[in-house]
């Protein structure tokens, strides 16, 4: 048995709850015959992958909902074993590079290769071309993106390349210009509203309407992360009834906290506190520039206007750095220090500099 | 006549004589006579001559005989000169004519114009009375006895050479035989010759007039160790080495070589009882310690003194795996060195930085195992065999390394005896040192030394190179220069804390006079402390100290002003070294150490001890074993997202995983549950229960038992994604634990289901036989049905409602949780056989009965009652 994301996921394009617009332009573009590559954007949980999949079996039919997974061995130039799961059917191939690290363009270059020199075998399919799907396209390095833009051209007669990623922005001009631009936004609150109805419907249960608001104004247009809470509040509390919790995820509610701490108290002693409390986050794998964003979106509900800017300003900058850097916790612990300082000069109305 | 003369006399210048060999290296046979034995000559040939004053020389002393027989003409001796120096062994030939009975040898003939002169001033017998019909025999001396015997000497072709320059001078030439120099003069030379010489050949050890020496000797060789006991500091690591190479003793030399002790028994254990060669039980000895302590010597005297040949593998040869065959292996099989009658031992030093680490077995330290782990062949059949088969090693091997935990020696560790060379307490080496001094001559007060020797770390080679450097600029040793002469000495190994230490404390009214610092030196700070920095080496550890340490500083600062500095810097030196390591950029390097400087300035404190932080190694820890579960998780993930037609696999990257589906799965999978027998559960609870099962088995996740140390028995998550809801300890609050009864339940539950799946794959499997025969799938439930009936243990629950569909197994555990058998107390079932036996009784559908036995003979074939209405 599935969790309701996947069992109630949608499989067709008419299936599919919202984004009418774009569900018919893809449907005439898998009808055309002529499938560009293409590039589909969007938030997290707005729906990309389930549009993809849903446009996949527009071209191929059933047959590429059969699918297979099992994981491919890559040698590195030294010699280093990579492991990554492929996910494939007959008529397309679904690839996550960044399992790879930074060997992804080892990856990149022999899959692509590989699946474009061969033909489609298949006789009856549908299109003369397979499909290669690149997950987080966005986090793929500068190599890999390089070793991506010619095999996209030149074995076009082949294979179409459809990836998927959170923003353009990472991506290489190049590979923009060679895709056809898919943006999927998130989805407003009446369409998740009646999608979280809808799954309720299947699922055979009521979903009372101020339980569906609560969810869908928590979960911030992210429908993957709205039936998920969905089906944890139905696990949890069966009949829904109420006044209805809806727990964050636990991580969240520390980030909160460190933001609380922050602005109760600027001591050298708190810095120590708050550096504990980094360190557990980061053991639990939360990305860094999550956790730095979730606390600043958290610390700037708490101060006054002027500092507002400020505090964005110096999350954006050190986020930079952490980027850069290595040791991510010294430019979590910088930012902090940073916050306090300039907290306790606005608090106290003016510059503390002259004293020093 | 009677007299004797011994080689230190001066006396008996007219007695026979027969020298003794230690004037004169004379062959044996020759001076075996001794001093006592006058007249009578050694050599057998020589007997016939009996008369008394017939003289026999070696030829050492032959010039002062020479002067003898001059002088008194009266007794003229048959004089035979054995011809010591040999180099005139004239063949008769050519000097016969003037060639008197005696015959020089040489001691004052190197020419032949002294040979012609002899006749004129010795000697009167005619030249008729050689006998021609001697053999013209190069290496013979002849010699004409006073009564007319010809007597052959043969020719010692060794001698002094040294002693014709000493004692034959050019005057003795010019006049004759005659001696300027008195004999007793000569005498007095020569016996004072003999004693300098073996003087110095005792001089290493006794260094007593070493300083006369030429200082061309380090000092390190000249006060190493050549004996046992001259090993200083380390008796009992001596003794333990010694110990483990005397265990060689049976193996290498055959026997014990020592007398039968007390203590045999005890030794007895230390061989390996299975070994046939009785060697010890680790056929490798690894010594390890800090520079400088002795330990290269201290294999090297040992092995000298248990009688082997050391053969020597250091860090200056080719240490790959080859080595091993192509030098090692042969040179200890062979067991002794080229050109040495004692076996070998061999020493491998600094064998830490030799190949190892890895797992490759072809790596010096992996052979270098597998060499000493051969086993021995059976003789009978491998001899003809396997000629080239390896043969045991029957050699000890010391290994010597410096850090016994360097990675490479890993595999090492666990096949060897380890010695641990420890320090040897301060007076040990101060005393040493004293010793060296006064026969150096040079004036050290005590605690000049303690000084040294506490710089050097009790490092016995660096503190003699030292004072050796020390003398060199004749010196006297005091505390002063001892330091001028040891900066940078201790620089050298600046631990991790002592770099921190200094960076957050200003130096000590005490250090500042010991490093004769003026003021303004002492307020410089950033060379000295960037160097110190760069000799540590470590300095990503610095900077994790630093940042460790940095804020428990109470200090007063009102807007974190200087905080924020101080992670400027950190920053800084992150973005410098991210760019160093991974993008290789190692130009860098010389600005990284610099920036840790500021914390000195900014934080400097007095009184401030900096402890080694482990909050960031134990983060690090922590996070590598959450990613494992996250793996683990994503795993479970992806076999599920295998059996479901790519459901899951979504879920299962990166972010997603561990932003969303982690906490919230966390919720999903604790429902609140009542705890309450499966049987007197509400349908609603039911159906929890059902998804619940249904969920946890299709990731993988299960409840597994375990006994606390109380012996409270719980249920623990495996894998334990429950951590992701746990920060700081604390669960989430709005997740309850469930309770022991409930999980019990759900474990029992998944348990049930996991069995069913395997069940359903052998069931799809046999169907996918018995299709082929029957060709179809209406046949194939009562089949089952059957199946099920002949293992009930196995499959106690579900597999009756089992199709072959997965939409339609989704429900199946609904349906079968209503049937579930009854439970006893410990979740055992308790009816299985035959509450199976009497639904499939009920459901009646047992119409056709099909034996089957599996792998009865050798037909495939199935037996089953037909009606012939169905073949018509």
């Amino acid at each position: 048995m599935s969790l309701w994301v996947d069992q109630f996921r949608p499989r067709t394009l008419d299936d599919l709850h919202y984004h009418k617009n774009l569900s018919t332009r893809l449907k005439s573009l898998a009808a055309s015959g002529d499938f560009p590559h293409m590039l589909f954007y969007g938030p997290s949980g707005a729906g990309k992958k389930t549009r993809i999949s849903a446009t996949l079996r527009q071209l191929f039919g059933a047959g590429a909902e059969k699918l297979k997974i099992d994981q491919r061995v890559f040698l590195t130039p030294s010699k280093r074993k990579i492991e990554v799961n492929l996910v494939t059917s007959n008529y397309h191939i679904e690839i996550t590079p960044s399992e790879a690290g930074n060997y992804d363009r080892v990856v990149i270059q022999e899959l692509l290769k590989e699946i474009a020199q061969t033909q489609q075998v298949d006789m009856n399919a549908k299109q003369r071309f397979k499909v290669v799907i690149i997950n987080e396209a966005d986090s793929l390095s500068r190599d890999a993106q390089a070793a991506l833009r010619r095999t996209m051209e030149k074995y076009m007669s082949n294979m179409r390349v459809i990836l998927c990623a959170n923003s353009t922005s990472k991506l290489i001009a190049p590979i923009k210009s060679r895709c056809l631009l898919m943006r999927v936004p998130a989805p407003n609150s009446d369409e998740m509203t009646a999608v979280l109805t809808h799954v309720a419907k299947r699922a055979y249960f009521d979903l009372p309407p101020e339980a569906a608001q609560e969810i869908v104004s928590d979960s911030n247009g992210n429908m993957r992360k709205a039936i998920l809470v969905l089906e944890a509040l139905k696990m949890q509390s069966p009949d829904l009834s109420g006044p209805l919790s809806i727990a964050k995820p636990d991580w969240e509610t520390y980030c909160h906290k460190i933001a609380n701490l922050i602005v109760t108290e600027q001591t050298p002693a708190r810095v120590m506190e708050i550096r504990t409390k980094f360190y557990e986050l980061l053991s639990h794998c939360i990305p860094p520039t999550v956790i730095i964003k979730t606390v600043a979106e958290a610390l700037v509900t708490q101060v006054d206007e002027p500092l507002k800017p400020e505090i964005m300003h110096w999350a954006a900058f050190y986020e930079v750095r952490m980027r850069i850097g290595s040791k991510k916790i010294y430019h979590l612990e910088a930012w902090v220090v940073k916050c306090m300082s300039l907290y306790k000069q606005s608090f106290f109305q003016f510059d503390m500099d002259d004293f020093d | 006549m009677a007299t004797t003369f011994a080689p230190t006399g001066l006396l008996g210048i007219k007695t026979s004589f027969a020298p003794t060999g230690l004037l004169g290296g004379v062959d044996a046979s020759e001076s075996d006579a001794g001093p006592s034995s006058v007249a009578v000559p050694p050599e057998p040939r020589l007997g016939a001559i009996a008369t008394p004053p017939s003289f026999v020389s070696n030829g050492l002393l032959g010039s002062v005989v020479e002067t003898n027989s001059a002088k008194d003409a009266d007794l003229p001796p048959s004089f035979v000169s054995n011809g010591l120096l040999g180099s005139i062994v004239e063949p008769p030939g050519i000097n016969n004519a003037e060639l008197p009975s005696f015959v020089s040898n040489g001691l004052l003939g190197s020419s032949s114009s002294s040979n012609q002169d002899l006749p004129e001033t010795i000697n009167s017998q005619p030249n008729t009375e050689l006998p021609p019909a001697v053999p013209a025999y190069k290496y013979v001396i002849r010699a004409t006895t006073f009564d007319g015997k010809t007597v052959f000497f043969r020719k010692k072709p060794k001698a002094a050479r040294h002693i014709r320059n000493t004692t034959s001078r050019p005057e003795q030439l010019e006049m004759g035989n005659l001696l300027d120099v008195p004999i007793h003069r000569m005498l007095d030379e020569l016996s004072l010759e003999t004693a300098t010489k073996l003087q110095a050949s005792f001089e290493p050890t006794a260094s007593t007039s070493s300083n006369d020496l030429p200082e061309d000797t380090l000092w390190v060789d000249r006060y190493r160790p050549r004996q046992f006991a001259d090993l200083t500091g380390n008796e009992r690591v001596a003794r333990e080495v010694m110990t483990w190479v005397k265990q060689w003793d049976y193996c290498v030399f055959g026997k014990n070589k020592g007398k039968k002790r007390a203590r045999e028994d005890e030794e007895e254990i230390a061989y390996d009882v299975n070994d046939e060669y009785r060697r010890p039980r680790e056929k490798l000895l690894l010594l390890s310690g800090p520079p400088g302590l002795g330990k290269t010597s201290l294999a090297h005297v040992v092995a000298r003194q248990a009688g082997y040949q050391v053969m020597e593998i250091n860090a200056s040869d080719a240490r790959s795996g080859s080595v091993i065959d192509d030098r090692i292996r042969p040179a200890l099989e062979s067991g002794r060195a080229i050109g040495s009658t004692k076996p070998v031992l061999l020493v491998i030093d600094e064998i830490d930085g030799a190949t190892g680490s890895g797992d490759n077995s072809s790596t010096f330290i992996h052979k270098l195992i597998q060499l000493t782990q051969d086993r021995a062949w059976k003789k009978s059949r491998s001899k003809k065999k396997d000629p080239n088969g390896k043969r045991p090693i029957l050699r000890p091997i010391i290994c010597i390394c410096n850090d016994q935990n360097a990675a490479a020696l890993t595999k090492l560790r666990a096949a060897s005896l380890q010695v641990r060379f420890a320090r040897p307490a301060d007076i040990h080496t101060v005393k040493r040192l004293r010793e060296v001094c006064a026969v150096e001559g040079l004036k050290a007060d005590n605690r000049a030394l303690t000084t040294l020797v506490g710089i050097a770390r009790g490092d016995l080679r660096g503190c003699l190179n030292t004072l050796q450097f020390i003398k060199s600029r004749n010196e006297d040793v005091t505390e002063a220069v001892i330091r001028r002469a040891t900066v940078g000495m201790k620089e050298a190994e600046s631990s991790l804390i002592s770099v921190l230490n200094s960076l957050f404390t200003p130096l000590t009214r005490k250090r500042v006079l010991e490093l004769a610092m003026t003021e303004a030196e002492e307020k410089r700070y950033v060379t000295r402390l960037s160097r110190e920095i760069e000799a540590c080496g470590r300095d990503s550890s610095i900077a994790v100290g630093c940042f460790a340490h940095y804020a428990t500083l109470h200090q007063y600062d009102a807007n974190l002003l200087r905080f924020e500095k101080a992670m400027g810097w950190l920053e800084t030196f992150d973005l410098l070294s991210a760019a160093m390591y991974s993008d290789g950029d190692f130009a860098l390097s010389p600005y990284v150490s610099y920036t840790l400087v500021p914390f000195y300035p900014l934080f400097k404190e007095r009184n401030a001890r900096v402890e080694r932080s482990q909050v960031d190694w134990e983060s690090q820890v922590r996070t590598k074993a959450n990613e494992e579960i996250y793996k683990t998780l994503a795993r479970g993930l992806r076999t599920a997202s295998t059996r479901h037609g790519g459901d899951y696999r979504h879920l299962c990257t990166a972010p997603v995983l561990q932003l969303e589906f982690a906490p919230y799965l966390n919720r999903i999978i604790s429902p609140p549950l009542r705890p309450v027998n499966s049987q007197v559960i509400r349908p609603e609870e039911r159906a929890l229960l059902a998804r619940l099962v249904n969920i946890m088995a299709t990731l993988e996740l299960q409840f597994y038992q375990e006994r606390a140390e109380d012996g409270t028995l719980s249920y623990r998550l495996d894998p334990p994604i429950d951590v992701f809801v746990t920060y700081d300890g604390k669960r989430a609050s709005d997740i309850p634990v469930s309770r022991y009864a409930v999980r019990h339940l759900v474990a029992g539950e998944i348990e049930a289901q996991l069995i069913a799946r395997r069940v359903d794959i052998i069931e799809r499997e046999k169907r996918g036989k018995h299709d082929s025969f029957f060709g179809g799938n209406a046949k194939s439930s009562p089949i089952k049905g059957d199946g099920q009936e002949h293992d009930p243990p196995s499959s106690p629950t579900k597999a009756l409602a089992t199709p072959p569909n997965k939409r339609a197994r989704v429900d199946a555990p609904v349906v079968d949780i209503a049937d579930r058998p009854p439970t006893d107390f410990f979740g055992r079932l308790i009816t299985v056989p035959t509450s199976r036996t009497a639904q499939h009784k009920k459901s009646g559908d047992t119409k056709f009965r099909v034996a089957f036995k599996y792998n009865e003979g050798n037909s495939a074939a199935v037996r089953r009652p037909v009606k012939v209405s169905s073949f018509l």
